[in-house]
């Protein structure tokens, strides 16, 4: 008990903890959020009629998903915006969001191919306008179908964020190596850093359960 | 006939399984057994290279790594975790960090290591279109040996290591002065690890803020994994960075280790290498 004292709450550890723990979410939130975003528009070029657009999204999702997030990662920090003043969190984002978009896009896509084209042309001879029919259908439909893969996506976005000490960002991963080299008590706080990352998943999964309650 | 054939089979299995695990003497001669020894991975000479150099040493030298098989780790922690799970035997570690390991009182001990003498220096780096920065640093150095400083701070941070965390260190601020960026990565205590409140401290923040004072500009650290101090470096994020280097002598080449397009400043330590083992 007196060594899981000493790792985890003297001398302000646990506040460090708190700090890294708060990058980790706070670079989550948002990739999430722009991720969103982008795979949404993503999505619609790759399902639209215009052959350049598809193409463009079909390469997006092929180079996204094809390399890791923390090559990615490196290049935008390291290469790309190395002269900027952009701040490692926003190049965190950036990249995070890029890297969730293609698989958001994918999602949607696969959600989309679910809906029954029939419903909505039905809904159109009853009088719905395009946006309607869209709004009132299909999507209740996409968002029951997509929910528990993008439920995952957000989890092991959580996961992926870990990486982000590489490029001097100190979030909750960073936090944890750094304090296992400080204390040498690798195994307790690996294991401690594991179940923050754990319980973090864990409310994710509460707060879907919430929607899919109310629902 | 049941009964009989389970015992046949029973018969069997313990055959088989004392074929598996040999009939002979299990108390074997410890000389003869492979010592599975931990590493930190080096960053740019590969584990082949690796090899080859401590083939060389053994030719060169007293030392027998025969008996050694060499599994490389990226930093400390997981070669600390290695030990602890039993996947190596041995970890090799310098003598400082060994001294911080007992110094928390852990369950280790130093192994005898008989004829093995080797150690390695700790610099600056910087890049080579950096020269003048380099210039700076050596200056700074040369002074602080000469003045007694850098043994000062080597007899705090390192030789009087203690149980407890070293002291937070305070950079520096000078109005109006350049700022060089330096990256460090908290994973080599006691010369260099993050304190509780998340604060870089050890012997190389020390000697950092000692070196700004000389060279009047203000140092500004930063954390990163270390695996990315050559990116980092290379990239313009970081102006200096700390590297490792083997002291030359005629069993291992110059410079197997420095990063491309990188220049090292004199060393400012040089340590010996340990080996330490689980008491379990």
């Amino acid at each position: 008990m007196e060594t899981v004292y000493a790792i985890f709450i003297k001398d302000g550890a646990w506040l460090t903890i708190l700090k890294g723990l708060w990058a980790t979410v706070q670079i989550s939130a948002l990739s999430l959020l722009f991720g969103t975003i982008l795979g949404a528009l993503i999505c619609i070029l790759r399902v639209s009629n215009f052959n350049p657009a598809k193409v463009f999204a079909q390469i997006y999702i092929a180079v996204i998903r094809g390399s890791p997030v923390l090559m990615l990662l490196m290049l935008f920090f390291y290469g790309i915006f190395a002269r900027t003043d952009l701040t490692p969190i926003t190049i965190a984002v950036i990249t995070f969001s890029m890297h969730t978009a293609a698989y958001v896009a994918e999602l949607l896509r696969s959600a989309l191919m679910t809906v029954d084209k029939g419903q909505v042309e039905a809904a159109r001879t009853l009088g719905f306008s395009k946006v309607q029919a869209f709004q009132l259908v299909a999507l209740p439909q996409i968002i029951r179908v997509a929910k528990p893969v993008y439920q995952s996506t957000l989890i092991n976005l959580i996961q992926w964020t870990s990486v982000v000490g590489y490029v001097s960002i100190t979030d909750l991963t960073r936090v944890i190596n750094n304090t296992a080299a400080r204390t040498m008590q690798p195994m307790i706080t690996i294991i401690g850093g594991m179940i923050i990352y754990l319980a973090l998943s864990y409310v994710i999964h509460e707060i879907f359960a919430w929607t899919e309650k109310k629902n | 006939m049941k009964l009989k054939k389970v015992l046949s089979l029973l018969a069997v299995g313990a055959l088989a399984g004392s074929l598996f695990t040999g009939c002979g003497d299990t108390n074997k001669s410890s000389e003869n057994e492979d010592i599975k020894l931990g590493m930190i991975t080096t960053l740019n000479a590969s584990e082949q290279k690796v090899d080859e150099i401590l083939k060389l040493v053994e030719q060169k030298s007293n030392i027998n790594l025969l008996h050694h098989t060499v599994t490389f780790y990226k930093d400390l922690s997981a070669m600390q975790m290695g030990l602890e799970s039993g996947s190596i035997d041995e970890m090799s570690t310098y003598d400082c960090v060994a001294n911080y390991l007992l110094a928390k009182k852990l369950n280790l001990h130093v192994v005898e290591q008989h004829g093995m003498s080797l150690s390695d220096s700790f610099c600056f780096a910087v890049l080579k279109s950096n020269e003048g920065l380099k210039k700076d640093l050596d200056k700074a150095l040369a002074a602080m040996k000469k003045d007694g400083t850098l043994d000062k701070l080597v007899k705090e941070y390192i030789t009087d290591v203690k149980a407890e965390d070293p002291p937070s260190v305070e950079m520096p601020h000078i109005d109006g002065a350049d700022t060089i960026k330096v990256a460090v990565t908290g994973d080599l205590p006691p010369l260099d690890l993050v304190l509780a409140n998340g604060k870089p401290a050890g012997f190389n923040t020390a000697l950092l803020a000692e070196m700004g004072k000389r060279l009047n500009k203000n140092i500004e650290i930063f954390d990163i994994e270390g695996d990315a101090r050559a990116s980092a470096l290379t990239s313009g994020r970081a102006d200096v960075i700390f590297w490792a280097i083997v002291p030359v002598d005629d069993s291992r080449p110059k410079d197997i280790d420095t990063p491309e397009g990188a220049v090292l400043t004199e060393p400012y330590f040089t340590d010996k290498i340990t080996h330490l083992k689980s008491n379990r």
